[in-house]
Order: structure tokens, then C-alpha cells, then sequence
């Protein structure tokens, strides 16, 4: 019993700490259900005045599989418009709402067509990358309050998470989390680089040097796939961000157009897919173009070749026009 | 379930206390439904092949008693069934892309059939376990059991069923036979353990295997930039399995149960002898005694004793996984032996000065190192070109930001070395009994074990790693 009490009371300094250290107190998140204050990353506003200097006819929002496609340039040549990419590698629908709420749609913009690029599931899988190493992207989108996005990001947590709120929250761990680790992370560079601004310099040469254009290809594609969850598109799709997008969309006046990817084929097949995968996507399509969306399966298209693609499911550079001007033909009709 | 989970620690909460409520049979009703539930708790089909591994075995045991003469016949029954299905899960996905690979070779183009199988967590370990369990009773050094509920919770028992330390019948069905008692001192170590067990897996192993796994993702290393990585997965291979092990014996006590130890800070070992009485010692000693020794041992001449040391490190190493670079592993460090024995040099011996002392352990470390690297390198045409870097013309920008991975490796490990040094030097049983509390009174040792429990607890809310990793092991 002596154990466990002294043990317990140990933690109960962390609050102490941090309180001694005097931080400036954290702002409320705007995803309380998920997590405690912590400090974020602004609002990127800028993207609204750029938006509206642009005024392009079409939008691109998504993740890597957009952004190793699709050949923005390109497609405005083909549809003689300008093209907005709104691209976040290693995003997922979380963002991608709020890119279209709080980017495209309160900028104001009228674009043709607003793409959303995803893979199987990604759009009804709500905590695909909500984990905290992709948080700081979504504060880029977030306000201070994102009352809808929270509420369905309560729906999906299980009981248990809510513990790790409350630590977070009351404990005020993620504050001295966010001190200690800097510190731990600079402990080296300090002992090899004593000036400090050698030191950034060097820390962010050497995050270069382990970034993502130094990875295996196979590694660069595994990490961009999630873990497949189960399909079921029914139980999961009113507690994901799907519907609201389709909702804003059409207050808007903007027409979505949800783009699903082609996993990388096989040698000379299109991707395996189990029949529970093929009934979710044609229930996604139904729902989608029900509420006047435009659904485009990449998937099967004999176009898509294995030699287009670099890796797991990233196309290489020199198949990105390719890609787009299939893409173009494929969508004709709703491009004119 | 994972350990490093809420829904563990409940369950395990609810378990333990409803445990010591019931009766001697009741406990076991309750620990085989318990063990099932958490096998079961991601893949409940996975519970067919644990189900199934334990009749077979259950019956061929009672069968070898029932029928001598056909002993030998309801040996290879377990035999078959446990090897048919670690090989049907584990191998058949490797033996089919070789066979294809070599009528590639000879220009027959040929579609195998990719089946891409799932492979159930921890089969490696309970086929193992299960086995030992029949070829005892064959040998005739454990009677067969008759209670199947027994046999079944020796074979599931939750605490170790994914990733060891692989126990013996003779050593753990006892226990599961006999009566047992809460003993609040082992309560007390065990809860230790678990707190040790959870810091070095939340705070060491995850965060260095971050280092490790960016490393060994990058498509163009350079020599310091590797050889910071194998450090650093060096460091996390032993946390994490470690870390394992004791979150098992932990557990296992709240449970009334004792398990073998399975680690002796392998990387203080002086030889690769030495090395193998440290690290996954449940495993080495289980090929020693059912691989090594019927091929015949160290009987038979110097050419026998090095034909048995190859094929045992050589399964030992597919044990570990359907890739040649554990099959390379394996043989690299049965190399190591023979070559360590053949020459009689490096053999510990605690007359030794001091400084030869030092000298072998960091010796025998890098040798490690480089067994480490074979391990992890999944790819044999990335093995041969991490053993071609060299360290000269590295660009300063690599030289520095290897050093920096090194040095934060490092950083993470402190506690693990300072707790391997502590305890060679002093040969006292690891942080059972911690080392500034040994000669203090009890209440103030258990405020000292607390405090110590207490600053684990703080590190892991303050330091464990953003990125959760599983364990490695359950990947064998």
C-alpha cells in the first residue's frame, strides 16, 4: 500500500512543475473530446486571400495520392482554368473538411469543381491521422471551435481514451511534454554544435536528410496507408465528416467531386479487392451522387498501369500528366 | 490485447481481483477464459489454432500412455500438427515466393498463389510450448495430463502467450495444478516489474525505435547514419522484449504464478556463449535441449559439435521469421560460436582484469551490432550495401546527424545501462531487489521502491513516445 501511495504521489508533481514554470496557459483545443489544451499551430488565413486572388475553377484537396497525380498545370491547360491544390501529405478527412469549410468555402470562391482525392475508406474513417504526430497539419485548417467536428470525434473515441483526456487535461502532461521534448531533442545537437544558430540550422539540414524524399519507395508507400479497418459503410458513414461535406458543398453551391485512387495493381491486374470492399464503395457512390456529388472510381481503369506507379500507392513523377490528362477525359462531361 | 493498453490494464484489474475470490478449479475456469479472451480480443479466429494446437496435444500425450508402443507415432501427430500449422501461417507465403523466384531463375515465368496469409500472434511461441509439453511426456519426464483445462491454460496462459518466456510443462503445469496463494511480497515485485517493464517499453524501446525505424527506411544511409541505427535498434530490441518479459513475470505473480526469467543484460555478455546464456533465454535453452542435444551435442568430434551448433542458430533464426535475413542472422551468430570456441579466446572468466573485461564486453557488443543488422535489414541487397559503407568521405551533414542519433539513442538507454552495470557488478537479481534500498527497513525501502515506481509512472506520462509501436516480438 506505502508503494502504491508513494508511487501515485509522484505524478501529481507534473502540475507543480509546470505551474512553477510558469508557461503561458494553453488556449482550449478545438477538438476537447480528443484532447487537452495544448499550444497549436495557427490558422493558416492566408490560403483565404489566396484563394480569392486566384479564383480558380477548380479545387484539389487531399493527401499524397493527390498530389503525386495530379498535374495541376496541366489540368489547367486541358479545362482553360486555374487550379487551387490544397494538398497535406499525410492527411486525412478530417482535414479535408476543413480545408473545404474554413479554406474554399468561407474564401468565398465559386470554382467548378472541388476534387477530393482518398483511398477506400479514408472518407467515413474519421480518426485516419487525427493521431497527435498529425495534428499540427489540422491546426493549419481548424478554428477556434470546431463544435461539428468535435462532436463526431466524441462519437468515435472509445471510453478509455477519455482517461488520457483527463491526464492531459488536469495533470497538464502535454504542457510539460511539450517543454521536455524539445529539450531531450537538443540535448545532442548541443553537445555537437555550440552555436545556436549553427544548431537550427543543422537541425533542420539533418530532418531534410531523414525526410521523405530520402525514404525507400516501399517505405514512402507504407507509410502513407493506414491500417485497413473493417467496410461497413452503413454503420460508420452519419459519424464521419462525409455528410457535412456534402451538406456545406451544397450550401454553397459547390459541386464535390470525390476521387477514389487505384491502390497499386498487381502485375497485370487491377488491386484484389474482397466483396466487402466492392459493396462499401458502391454504397459510397450511391450516397455521394444521391446528394449531388460526383464519385469517380479510378479504380480497374486500364489506363492506370503498373509502371505509373513509384511505389505502394504513389505514382511517379513522369505519370502525373499522364494521370491528369486521363483524369480530364474520364471527367470530360463534367468538365465542360 | 496489448499490454501497453487501458483495455489490458482493466482487464487485467478485473481479472486479478475476481481471481482471488474464487476457488483452486474455479481460478483456472476463470484464468483459461481470461487467457482465450485476450488471444481472442482482435482475431477471435485465431482461437481455433490455440484450441486446436492444445487437443492435438492433449490427445497425443494421453495416447503415448495409453498405447507405448505407439509412442513414437503420436509424437510426430503434435509434431505435424504444431510444425503444419507454424508453417502453414508462418512459411508458406516465403516458400512459395522462392520456389517462384528460382523457376524465375531458370525462366519459367510462373503466377504463385499469393495467399497472403495473416500470421496469428504468438503461434511461434505456444507451438513451442506445446511441444515441449509433448516431448516431455515421449521422454518420459512428465506424466500426461488429464485435465484438458489445465493443459489448456499452461498453453494459454494470458501474462505470456504472445511473446514468451516460452515456459516448460515440467516448470509451469505444476503451478497451474497446484493451490496458490496471494503473497503480497511477490504482489510487490511483480508490481515492480510491471513498472519497470511499461518504462522501458513506453519510454526507451518507442522512443529509440523512432531513430531505428527512420534509419532503416532511408533509402540512402551513410555509415554513421546506419550504424546509429542499429544502436538504437539494438537498444529497442532488448527494452521492448525485455519490457515484455517482465510486464509477463509481473503479471504473472499478481497471479500466484512464477515465470523463468528471460534476459541477463545480454549486452555485458563477454562471447557469444555468454551472449546466449543472456538473451531470450526460454528460447535458446529450449533449442538447446530439443535441437542441439538429440542432433547429438558436442558428442561426436569437432566436425558433429559444428554441424549441430550451425543447424540449431540456423533454425533458431527461422524461428524468428520467413525472411533469409533471420536465416543469415542465425547462422552469423553460429558462426560467432564456433569460431569464438574453436579459437578459445573471449571465454568470460571472472579472473580476468578488469580492462580485458571491458574490452570483451565492448567487442562482443559490435559483434551484436552487426548480427543486430542483419536482423533488421529486411533485404539481403540492402545487408551487402550496409556492409560496404565506408566511414571515410561522409559528408559532415551525415557525420554530425549520425553522431546526434547516437547520442539520443543513448540519452533513452541511460536507465538500462545503469540498471545492467548495477546488477553485474553486484550479481544481485535485477530490480527485484533495487539497489539503494537493500539494507533499509521495510517501510522505508517500499517508500524508496515507490518513489522509484512513482518517477517511472512521471516519465511515462511525460516522455513516452508520440508514435506507440508494438512489440516486436509478436511479429515471430
Amino acid at each position: 500500500m506505502t508503494l502504491i501511495v508513494v508511487m501515485l504521489g509522484v505524478p501529481v508533481v507534473i502540475p507543480a512543475i509546470n505551474a512553477w514554470m510558469a508557461g503561458p496557459s494553453l488556449p482550449p483545443t478545438y477538438l476537447p473530446a480528443l484532447e487537452g489544451p495544448r499550444a497549436r499551430a495557427a490558422f493558416q488565413s492566408t490560403r483565404l486571400s489566396e484563394l480569392r486572388y486566384l479564383q480558380p475553377g477548380y479545387v484539389v484537396i487531399g493527401d499524397s495520392m493527390a498530389g503525386t497525380r495530379l498535374d495541376e498545370r496541366r489540368l489547367g491547360e486541358l479545362s482553360g482554368t486555374a487550379v487551387a491544390p490544397l494538398l497535406q501529405p499525410g492527411s486525412g478527412s478530417a482535414f479535408w473538411y476543413l480545408a473545404l469549410k474554413n479554406w474554399v468555402i468561407a474564401s468565398g470562391i465559386k470554382p467548378r469543381m472541388v476534387f477530393v482525392f482518398f483511398r477506400d475508406t479514408n472518407l467515413t474513417d474519421l480518426m485516419f491521422r487525427l493521431d497527435p504526430q498529425f495534428r499540427w497539419a489540422l491546426d493549419l485548417t481548424a478554428l477556434e471551435r470546431e463544435e461539428e467536428l468535435n462532436a463526431l470525434v466524441a462519437k468515435r473515441i472509445r471510453p478509455f481514451h477519455r482517461a488520457h483526456v483527463f491526464l492531459d487535461r488536469y495533470m497538464a502532461v502535454d504542457a510539460v511534454r511539450r517543454r521536455l521534448e524539445p529539450a531531450v531533442a537538443e540535448w545532442p545537437a548541443e553537445r555537437l554544435i555550440a552555436s545556436r544558430r549553427r544548431r537550427t540550422e543543422f537541425m533542420s539540414l539533418m530532418n531534410e536528410r531523414l525526410g521523405f524524399d530520402h525514404l525507400r519507395p516501399m517505405t514512402a508507400a507504407d507509410i502513407q496507408i493506414g491500417d485497413a479497418p473493417d467496410f461497413d459503410f452503413e454503420r460508420d458513414v452519419d459519424d464521419s465528416v462525409l455528410p457535412l461535406m456534402l451538406r456545406d458543398a451544397k450550401q454553397a453551391g459547390l459541386t464535390l467531386c470525390f476521387v477514389r485512387v487505384q491502390r497499386r495493381p498487381t502485375a497485370h491486374r487491377p488491386p484484389p479487392q474482397s466483396p466487402e470492399l466492392e459493396a462499401y464503395v458502391a454504397a459510397l457512390r450511391a450516397y455521394v451522387t444521391e446528394r449531388g456529388g460526383i464519385f469517380h472510381d479510378d479504380t480497374g481503369d486500364p489506363a492506370l498501369t503498373i509502371d505509373m506507379y513509384e511505389d505502394g500507392d504513389h505514382l511517379a513523377r513522369h505519370a502525373r500528366r499522364l494521370y491528369t490528362e486521363n483524369l480530364y477525359n474520364r471527367l470530360r462531361t463534367h468538365f465542360q | 490485447m496489448i499490454f501497453h493498453s487501458l483495455d489490458f490494464i482493466f482487464f487485467f484489474v478485473a481479472v486479478t481481483a475476481l481471481y482471488w475470490m474464487l476457488p483452486h478449479r474455479a481460478q483456472n475456469i476463470l484464468l483459461f477464459i481470461a487467457s482465450y479472451v485476450f488471444y481472442g480480443y482482435i482475431h477471435p479466429w485465431f482461437l481455433i489454432l490455440i484450441a486446436t494446437s492444445t487437443i492435438i496435444d492433449y490427445c497425443a500425450a494421453r495416447g503415448m500412455e495409453a498405447w507405448p508402443q505407439y509412442r513414437k507415432r503420436f509424437l510426430w501427430l503434435s509434431v505435424i500438427s504444431n510444425f503444419g500449422m507454424l508453417g502453414f501461417f508462418k512459411y508458406f507465403d516465403f516458400f512459395i515466393e522462392n520456389v517462384v523466384a528460382a523457376l524465375g531463375t531458370f525462366g519459367l515465368a510462373v503466377d504463385g498463389p499469393a495467399l497472403r496469409i495473416l500470421l496469428p500472434v504468438g503461434i511461434s511461441f505456444y507451438t513451442f510450448q506445446a511441444m515441449s509439453y509433448t516431448i516431455d511426456v515421449y521422454r518420459g519426464e512428465l506424466r500426461a495430463r488429464r485435465n484438458l483445462l489445465d493443459l489448456a491454460v499452461f498453453i494459454s496462459f494470458f501474462p505470456h502467450l504472445v511473446a514468451g518466456p516460452i515456459q516448460r510443462a515440467s516448470f509451469l503445469l505444476p503451478q497451474v495444478e497446484s493451490r496458490r496463494r496471494f503473497v503480497p511480497e511477490k504482489a510487490r515485485s511483480g508490481f515492480i516489474l510491471i513498472c519497470w517493464g511499461y518504462f522501458k517499453k513506453l519510454v526507451i524501446a518507442d522512443n529509440v525505435g523512432v531513430i531505428a525505424n527512420k534509419v532503416f527506411a532511408l533509402s540512402d544511409p551513410t555509415f554513421y547514419i546506419l550504424w546509429a541505427g542499429v544502436f538504437a535498434f539494438a537498444i529497442q530490441i532488448y527494452a521492448d522484449f525485455s519490457a515484455y518479459t517482465d510486464i509477463a513475470r509481473g503479471t504473472s505473480r499478481w497471479l500466484g504464478f512464477e515465470l523463468t526469467e528471460n534476459f541477463d543484460h545480454p549486452y555485458l555478455a563477454r562471447s557469444p556463449a555468454d551472449f546466449w546464456r543472456r538473451w531470450n533465454i526460454s528460447l535458446s535453452t529450449w533449442f538447446r535441449d530439443y535441437v542441439y542435444i538429440p542432433l547429438g551435442g558436442s558428442r561426436g568430434g569437432t566436425w558433429m559439435w559444428v554441424r549441430n551448433v550451425l543447424v540449431t542458430f540456423l533454425l533458431s533464426g527461422l524461428w524468428h521469421g520467413a525472411s533469409w535475413n533471420y536465416v543469415l542472422w542465425g547462422l552469423y551468430h553460429g558462426v560467432l560460436l564456433v569460431l569464438t570456441r574453436a579459437g578459445s579466446f573471449a571465454v568470460p572468466s571472472p579472473r580476468r582484469s578488469g580492462w580485458i573485461t571491458v574490452l570483451q564486453i565492448a567487442g562482443m557488443f559490435l559483434l551484436t551490432l552487426v548480427g543486430w543488422l542483419l536482423f533488421r535489414e529486411t533485404e539481403l541487397s540492402a545487408v551487402v550495401r550496409d556492409l560496404r559503407l565506408s566511414p571515410f568521405g561522409v559528408s559532415e551533414l551525415d557525420r554530425q546527424t549520425g553522431a546526434y542519433l547516437f547520442l539520443l539513442a543513448f540519452v533513452y538507454s541511460i536507465p538500462l545501462w545503469i540498471q545492467s552495470l548495477w546488477v553485474e557488478l553486484r550479481r544481485a537479481p535485477a530490480l527485484e531487489s533495487p539497489p539503494l534500498s537493500g539494507d533499509l527497513a521495510p517501510w522505508p525501502r517500499m517508500a524508496l521502491q515507490g518513489f522509484a515506481c512513482g518517477l517511472a509512472l512521471a516519465a511515462i506520462l511525460v516522455l513516452r513516445s508520440r508514435t506507440s509501436l508494438d512489440f516486436i516480438y509478436f511479429q515471430f
